[in-house]
């Protein structure tokens, strides 16, 4: 069969609603385009561990202290699961390492920025473990299966992450004006890294994800889902938003003019020069590289003494 | 290292079912690093680990097709019954008017 063929046969496939495995056939261009997608998704959630891992000295109480220490580590374990099906792509796990902590590759917009104190981890893990959720749930469906099935395990656990984050949050909005402010002082810090982390309106004509159903909704339309489901949450309990403020239109939608969005930090952060990049990856660097003995033991096979 | 696949078995009602895969240097090591993966909430109460290159499958996906007609295999085969079920009834009453007939 002609590539030609194999393509027309693997477009019709997608088109169709069909899926697709590791050892099933797949244009070069998808094969890079989904291992791409992936390989940032597990340098998010393991680049996600570090901000609240430097939260976890602020936490108020040894319960919460635990908790946060829990999540942290499924947010890990997150990325284990995802590199191990980047891995199936073709690319094996040291050199997606060495792109991540060298700064060829990339990983979420939110994870660029420092953390204050306990009120940010409030935000962390309602609205931007909320925002993660929708963006999810939404590849739930894409057409690259074993993506899918590791999905369904991180968003089960993503839920619970957000009952943890919304769990803090009431916490703080039910308490004192300290509490409250704290609250308030994040939100006013993470509100426009949260809508940058959507992403500009896609480019539906061009972007290969789309076409291939990699991904099955355009980054407005997911925040869309998301302004509609957590603006009200956020007002009712007495906080305000900064700039870019959402609105609420006679739809009942909640909107955010798109010239009210300053896109400069975001383009900043995709070349690398976020708050945090830096000093985030040099962390992530010295672990992998105290760490060496760890993986160099765990080479090698057992020996059991006779 | 290999690639291990993993199985969880959730209860004694259910079998095994392929949950995932994990890299290590032996069997002893992919269970750990399966346990940590794939049971951190009680999620099953047993895990297998199989090496990738010890499980064996069709290279040719066709040949799992059914070659032939073979409906007689699936319910969806016998849905006339409701029919001829009609049809043995009318049948019955016709038979035993008949035999009624000669009883007399």
């Amino acid at each position: 069969m002609t590539y030609e063929a194999k393509l027309g046969g693997f477009a019709d496939h997608i088109a169709q609603g069909g899926k697709v495995e590791a050892e099933d056939w797949m244009p070069d261009d998808y094969r890079r385009g989904v291992l791409k997608f992936i390989e940032m998704h597990a340098n998010s959630e393991i680049m996600g561990a570090l901000p609240e891992r430097e939260c976890l000295p602020m936490a108020p109480t040894l319960r919460r202290k635990m908790s946060l220490a829990a999540k942290i580590q499924d947010e890990v374990g997150h990325a284990q699961l995802l590199y191990r099906v980047a891995e199936d792509l073709g690319k094996s796990r040291d050199a997606m390492y060495q792109d991540l902590v060298n700064g060829r590759s990339k990983f979420h917009n939110v994870f660029h920025y420092p953390v204050f104190h306990w009120g940010d981890v409030a935000i962390i893990g309602w609205l931007i473990d909320g925002a993660a959720l929708v963006t999810q749930a939404a590849l739930l469906d894409s057409s690259y299966a074993p993506y899918t099935r590791v999905l369904k395990r991180i968003c089960s656990e993503e839920q619970l992450h957000l009952r943890h984050g919304e769990h803090i949050t009431m916490e703080l909005a039910s308490g004192t004006q300290a509490q409250r402010d704290m609250f308030q002082d994040a939100l006013n810090r993470w509100w426009l890294p949260i809508i940058h982390f959507f992403g500009p309106k896609s480019n539906v004509a061009k972007d290969l994800l789309l076409r291939w159903k990699v991904k099955t909704r355009t980054n407005e339309d997911l925040r869309q889902e998301f302004l509609d489901r957590y603006v009200p949450k956020v007002l009712e309990l007495g906080f305000s938003f900064p700039t870019p403020v959402p609105t609420r239109a006679e739809s009942g939608q909640w909107l955010i003019k798109d010239e009210d969005i300053d896109w400069d930090p975001l383009d900043a952060i995709k070349r690398n020069e976020g708050p945090e990049t830096e000093r985030r990856l040099t962390t992530r660097r010295d672990i992998y590289q105290g760490h060496r003995w760890v993986r160099e033991v765990l080479a090698e096979p057992a020996v059991h003494a006779a | 290292m290999d690639v291990y696949e993993v199985f969880r078995r959730s209860g004694h009602k259910d079998p095994f079912e392929h949950c995932g895969s994990v890299i290590a240097s032996d069997s002893e090591m992919a269970l750990l690093m399966a346990k940590e993966c794939f049971l951190r909430r009680r999620e099953g109460q047993h895990l297998w680990v199989a090496r990738r290159t010890d499980i064996h499958s069709f290279k040719d996906e066709s040949l799992l097709e059914i070659a032939a007609d073979k409906s007689y295999r699936f319910p969806e085969a016998y849905r006339d019954v409701v029919a001829k079920r009609e049809k043995a009834r009318a049948r019955a009453r016709e038979v035993g008017a008949a035999a009624g007939e000669s009883n007399r």
